[in-house]
């Protein structure tokens, strides 16, 4: 078998699996998880034998030829994609594992279990797809998987809406994808990475600038960036495995992984865009989080936050990088640090959402942060895994997230000054609210009865737990990973001298702050008299301005598109649909009134009576002979 | 014996088939209508056979024969389903058998 095969088979398989279970095993949910389990067993297995080999290969058959448009179907393994596709199906296989023990008693498990395997072959496309087209295919595919697992519990109003909210925002950014896509085709004349890359720029300056803009506008629909971020908090609603994997492990990192697949396309003023987007993005979804009680929303701007982080290690761009041989050479520094933060987040942010899931589910669908307390006695295991998560999303030191945050911060340091400054802020504003939330979960007293009888949830959802933290804490030494694996990781630029130190003292001042600031706020006697009172958020009766200015700030966005949706759209929607009434839908409607009026006319002579059919019978004898006779 | 012309056979036929003729449009029993029916098919029968007579060949007649072998396989179908109709809905009054209107 060579690996072309292999590849095809990674793709195949879960395909078939969803397939199956949809044709036979709709009724028989514990089958269905068997057979997508074991699936992602499968693709584990394959992608590491695939990834560890070491084999780089590119295939490609032509698969449709519509006039002179010439889709193929083909495979790029590179570097890039082999370190995706481990992560896919390490977290993969975890987040499967988990949800055999999460949905179990879940009415509609086959329906689940067949999403998952839809969407490991779609997110496994993505990765694989060795052109624009393919990928765009594979894009929407992943799409609808989102769609369908955010909408599982579709009887709940609220999961429907977030589903809808999910494809529709989406669909705005991929539009623009699109667009993207058809102009590479027009001004380039063809959409393979690889030809791309070896293709010197042509053409006007407009295109070369407008093209990777427009690529962007997928990346901002899928990685949740400024402005289309909407749709991620409200996805929520769907099962919380489905939020480690999809929502924050995988899914949104499509973005990043698409921009770093399309690097060689960017031009420098678009890759300012790109970091400030992100930036932006960053701080902002670190406000937001702030003020959150549902344990997942918090969680969900988090990731919102750190995809900022990645987007923004991307925009900064490429580095002249001095060899010990004393050679110059350009390094894509922003792909490698993206990529690495990619990488750990997907371990830490899996495990912090598996985490929460662990504490729902022991908590009987409690949600609210402010109504758990005192769970670190009754969980340990995953209180203990907990931890090392936040440990490495606020980027303890030796810690996966230190790493790859100091990454990034050190390619900002030596590149974009005040794009530096707003990361280090927002580091801290991440320590600040992820303390918050652990300190509330996990420490002081329960303030729920469903909290107070909390315990574990058993092997299927404690086994994902652990392997994630040991990855959690290992994932950010490089020298730790497979060299088949690492390449992409190896542009990352290591800071020198000053550099070094002064984004260490920064990254772990700003750990401090935020930490300590987060402690004092939420210290146990201020939990405890805020439970008291009307406000249960200490930060909310002690400083109501910043408070309620923060949920200002986090509903801005929701109530402009809202004002926007209902006032303007709809009113020019109205419109449209005036204009089409009148003009197409009257033509239409005309049209059916002379076919009806001859119908009625028709049936008049339909009385039933053999008599006058007989009549009719000799009009028409008359007629013809008529005819015959030369009268007419 | 006096031998009548052609023009009392067609005569003849043209009086019985516009006494079928009416029985068809005019009677309401299917069986009256039926007979109408027989009536005309006879009277094209009667003239095919004059003018066979009178001009001398054999056309005629051959259509003769192929018209009582019909006429009689349609009398044995067309009294059947008379009767059949008669069966089911007790009536083979026309005007009665009206449920395709309803």
């Amino acid at each position: 078998m060579t690996p072309a095969h292999l590849a095809f088979l990674l793709l195949a398989v879960p395909l078939a699996s969803a397939g199956f279970t949809a044709c036979f095993l709709r009724r028989h949910g514990g089958a269905a998880a068997a057979c997508s389990v074991g699936v992602a067993n499968l693709i584990l297995i394959g992608a590491l034998w695939l990834g560890l080999s070491g084999v780089r290969f590119e295939i490609a058959k032509e698969w449709l030829n519509l006039g002179g448009l010439v889709v193929s179907f083909g495979f790029k393994f590179d570097d890039l994609a082999a370190l995706m596709l481990v992560i896919v199906a390490v977290v993969g296989l975890c987040v499967h594992v988990f949800s055999l023990g999460y949905m179990a008693e879940d009415a509609a498990k086959a329906r689940y279990f067949a999403g998952l395997s839809l969407f490991m072959f779609s997110m496994i496309g993505i990765v694989l797809a060795d052109n624009l087209f393919m990928m765009f295919i594979f894009w929407e595919l992943v799409g609808f998987c989102s769609w369908l697992l955010i909408n599982h519990w579709y009887e709940r109003p609220a999961a429907s809406a977030a589903a809808k909210k999910a494809f529709i925002t989406n669909r705005v950014g991929d539009f623009g994808f699109l667009l993207g896509i058809l102009m590479c085709y027009r001004t380039r004349g063809t959409v393979n990475l690889t030809d791309l890359a070896v293709q010197t720029s042509s053409g006007f300056a407009i295109y070369s600038r407008a093209l990777p803009l427009l690529l962007f506008c997928g990346a901002i629909g899928k990685s949740a960036q400024l402005p289309l971020q909407v749709w991620l908090p409200d996805a929520m609603e769907g099962p919380t495995p489905v939020s480690a994997l999809i929502h924050a492990a995988t899914m949104v990192a499509a973005g990043i992984y698409m921009l770093c697949r399309i690097q060689m396309l960017m031009v420098p003023q678009v890759l300012e865009v790109i970091a400030w987007v992100g930036t932006a993005t960053a701080l902002y979804s670190a406000l937001c989080a702030i003020t959150q009680r549902d344990i997942k929303k918090v969680l969900a701007y988090s990731t919102l936050s750190q995809l900022g982080y990645m987007v923004a290690a991307f925009g900064l761009g490429s580095v002249e990088h001095r060899t010990e041989s004393g050679e110059v050479v350009l390094v894509a520094a922003g792909v490698g640090a993206a990529m690495f933060h990619l990488t750990t987040h997907a371990f830490f942010k899996a495990l912090l959402f598996l985490g929460s899931g662990s504490v729902i589910h022991a908590c009987h669908d409690e949600q609210d942060i402010f109504r758990m307390g005192g769970l670190g006695r009754r969980m340990k295991l995953t209180f203990a895994t907990f931890t090392i998560a936040v440990a490495a999303i606020i980027g303890l030191p030796f810690f996966a997230g230190f790493f790859s945050k100091e990454a990034i911060l050190a390619l900002a340091f030596t590149q974009n000054r005040s794009i530096f400054a707003v990361l280090a802020f927002t580091a801290a504003l991440t320590a600040f609210y992820m303390l918050r939330l652990w300190k509330l979960t996990f420490l002081g007293v329960a303030r729920s009865p469903q909290a107070e009888h909390a315990h574990e949830g058993g092997f299927a959802i404690e086994a994902p737990l652990a392997v994630l933290a040991v990855l959690a804490v290992f994932g950010g030494m490089t020298s730790l990973y497979p060299r088949a694996i690492a390449g992409v990781l190896g542009w990352v630029v290591e800071p020198e001298g000053a550099a070094r130190a002064a984004v260490l003292v920064t990254s772990l001042a700003v750990l401090v702050v935020g930490a300590a600031l987060a402690l004092i706020v939420y210290r146990s006697p201020a939990i405890r008299q805020a439970a008291a009172g009307p406000l249960c958020d200490p930060l909310q009766s002690r400083f109501p301005t910043l408070f309620g200015t923060l949920v200002a700030l986090r509903d801005s966005f929701d109530t402009v598109y809202g004002y926007y949706i209902e006032k303007i759209q709809q009113r020019f929607a109205m419109l449209l649909n005036f204009f089409d009434l009148l003009g197409i839908g009257g033509l239409a409607r005309a049209l059916a009134g002379v076919v009806g009026l001859a119908g009625i006319e028709a049936r008049a002579v339909q009385v039933g009576r053999l008599n006058v059919y007989i009549y009719w019978f000799l009009a028409g004898v008359a007629v013809l002979w008529a005819f015959a006779a030369g009268v007419f | 014996m006096i031998s009548a012309g052609l023009n009392a056979y067609i005569g003849l036929s043209a009086v019985l088939f516009a006494i079928g003729f009416l029985g068809v449009l005019l009677r309401r029993n299917a069986l009256v209508i039926f007979m109408g029916l027989e009536l005309m098919l006879v009277a094209a029968t009667l003239a095919l056979a004059a003018f066979s007579r009178f001009n001398g060949t054999m056309d005629g007649h051959v259509f003769v024969f192929f018209i009582l072998t019909v006429a009689a396989a349609e009398v044995a179908v067309g009294l059947a389903i008379v009767v059949a109709v008669f069966r089911r809905r007790g009536t083979i009054q026309v005007d009665q058998l009206d449920s395709l209107k309803n």
